[in-house]
């Protein structure tokens, strides 16, 4: 059977990742052959065992290193298009990205593609089978991580809108910076929902910015304050007590983040009368927002369909860029290799 | 010279966001201080308001850096949020090209956490501005002066 084997390359921020999906004619079975990020590879094994003075941000390396993995002898041979994240991101980091990709274009001549990150991540439930089965729009997809915020409506392949979003700090970033406040190790948000685990989430009164708002759009900035005022009130607390103060505010923090995003992904999902709820990316491994999220579908939204994205493709990585890549191939697109250049504010 | 200012409102922010755009020319560093929570972004956001810029700033603690359409009398064509909270090498922060986008001539960076790049700041501080934000309870006190 011929399949569509997509090369894909990530650079849009702080991740390399390189990965290579093959689809089959239907568009129904979907192998990830591999989906390597760099940051999950020991530096020494990238340098040949010398370890440079490198930013945390050098993509040039990360990118040779994985692509030379990815495609092996076969080289060329082994794809059949190509996908790359051409914005929004950093431009120096998507040119490295970029630039690797239109090299590849031009020695095989195989058709390039320039991916949203966004569209990525939209693209990463998609990788699940069971998501694929009953893929039907329009859909309503939350995407929350350290640097986004966006419920975003799809109505039809390629068809997106964003109706809401945050207006300051992106979710996963209130979760670290509370943790900061609290004096907790980075990265904070999985330590504030370990804590959590033990504490009572009505412990601390926090605000909960914009539910009563009119629009779908978000705000966490002013949690910041709000968590310094209630860390201050039991500065002087020792020992067990402080403890518990610390498992307390945590609950209370994740409650109030969970209860705005739960609150506008369902106020949005009912407005739009989505078939399915996506939740992708980083902060979508928070286990009280992944489940209680698919609770309120089931209530409030009964038919409805929910499809978190597998935890192995929350974070940024090439899977869900080639799953993007792929969507925009079956969708008769291609880019001029000579003239692609980074997007770093593009939107879906 | 050293300026102080108190802000008790949001509005207080766009009043001093409009004084405070008068100031800048294209090339200026404005080098925003202050805690987490001190209202950094929320004073870029009416600094962009007041320069024109059709879209709200969001942090850039994660994305690092964002680019703003703007448009004021000294001809300053781009507003460049940039946030070095996760900056940990100047190597890191060299990556953000900053020397090339402040030399076209049309932008001015809003740099939050500028503690993070003392070097880069040093060697640029005939054209920075240091903005210093202290919470006072629900008051903000912040001070304008020269690096």
């Amino acid at each position: 059977m011929k399949t569509t084997k997509v090369l894909a390359i990530e650079s849009s921020c702080d991740e390399t990742a390189i990965a290579l999906l093959s689809v089959d004619e239907q568009g129904k079975n979907v192998e990830l052959v591999h989906n390597l990020v760099s940051s999950q590879i020991p530096i020494h094994q990238k340098y040949g065992g010398v370890v440079p003075e490198v930013a945390a941000r050098s993509h040039v390396p990360e990118t040779v290193s994985l692509l030379t993995q990815a495609i092996g002898e076969k080289g060329m041979d082994s794809f059949d298009i190509i996908a790359v994240t051409q914005g929004p991101g950093l431009a120096t980091a998507l040119r490295v990205g970029i630039e690797a990709g239109r090299v590849l274009a031009m020695l095989s001549g195989k058709p390039i593609i320039g991916v949203n990150h966004l569209e990525g991540h939209l693209a990463s439930a998609w990788l699940d089978e069971k998501a694929r089965e009953h893929w039907e729009y329009p859909m309503l997809a939350l995407i929350v991580s350290g640097g986004h915020t966006e419920l975003v409506l799809m109505k039809a392949p390629g068809k997106y809108k964003i109706v809401g979003q945050t207006r300051d700090d992106a979710a996963g970033e209130a979760f670290d910076k509370s943790a900061k406040l609290m004096g907790l190790p980075y990265p904070g948000g999985p330590q504030i929902s370990k804590l959590a685990l033990e504490g009572d989430d009505k412990a601390f009164a926090l605000p909960r910015p914009m539910l009563k708002d009119k629009t779908l759009d978000m705000s966490f900035s002013g949690l910041k304050t709000a968590v310094r005022l209630a860390w201050l009130s039991v500065a002087d607390e020792e020992g067990a007590a402080r403890e518990t103060a610390k498992k307390n505010l945590s609950a209370s923090v994740q409650r109030a983040i969970v209860d705005v995003l739960i609150f506008k992904t369902m106020k949005a999902a009912k407005k739009y009368k989505a078939k399915a709820v996506l939740l992708v990316g980083g902060v979508s491994a928070n286990v009280l927002l992944r489940e209680e999220l698919g609770a309120a579908i089931e209530k409030q939204l009964p038919g409805a369909r929910y499809f978190p994205s597998d935890k192995r493709y929350i974070t940024d990585n090439a899977a869900m860029i080639a799953a993007a890549g792929y969507w925009r191939h079956q969708l008769g697109e291609s880019h001029n290799w000579k003239t692609m250049d980074a997007k770093p504010e593009w939107n879906v | 010279m050293k300026q102080e200012f108190t802000i008790v409102t949001l509005e207080d922010w766009k009043l001093l966001a409009k004084d405070i755009a008068k100031l800048l020319k294209p090339g200026h560093i404005f080098a925003l201080k202050g805690d987490l929570g001190a209202g950094k972004t929320t004073f870029v956001q009416a600094l962009a308001e007041v320069m024109g810029s059709k879209s709200m700033p969001k942090s850039p603690t994660f994305s690092l850096m964002r680019t703003y359409g703007v448009k004021t009398a000294s001809g300053i064509k781009r507003l460049i949020h940039v946030d070095a909270y996760r900056i940990e090498t100047d190597e890191d922060f060299r990556i953000l090209d900053l020397d090339e986008e402040l030399a076209a001539g049309d932008a001015v960076l809003a740099l939050e956490w500028p503690e993070r790049v003392e070097g880069w700041i040093k060697k640029h501080e005939k054209h920075v501005l240091v903005f210093s934000i202290v919470q006072k309870g629900e008051t903000r006190l912040a001070t304008l002066e020269q690096a």
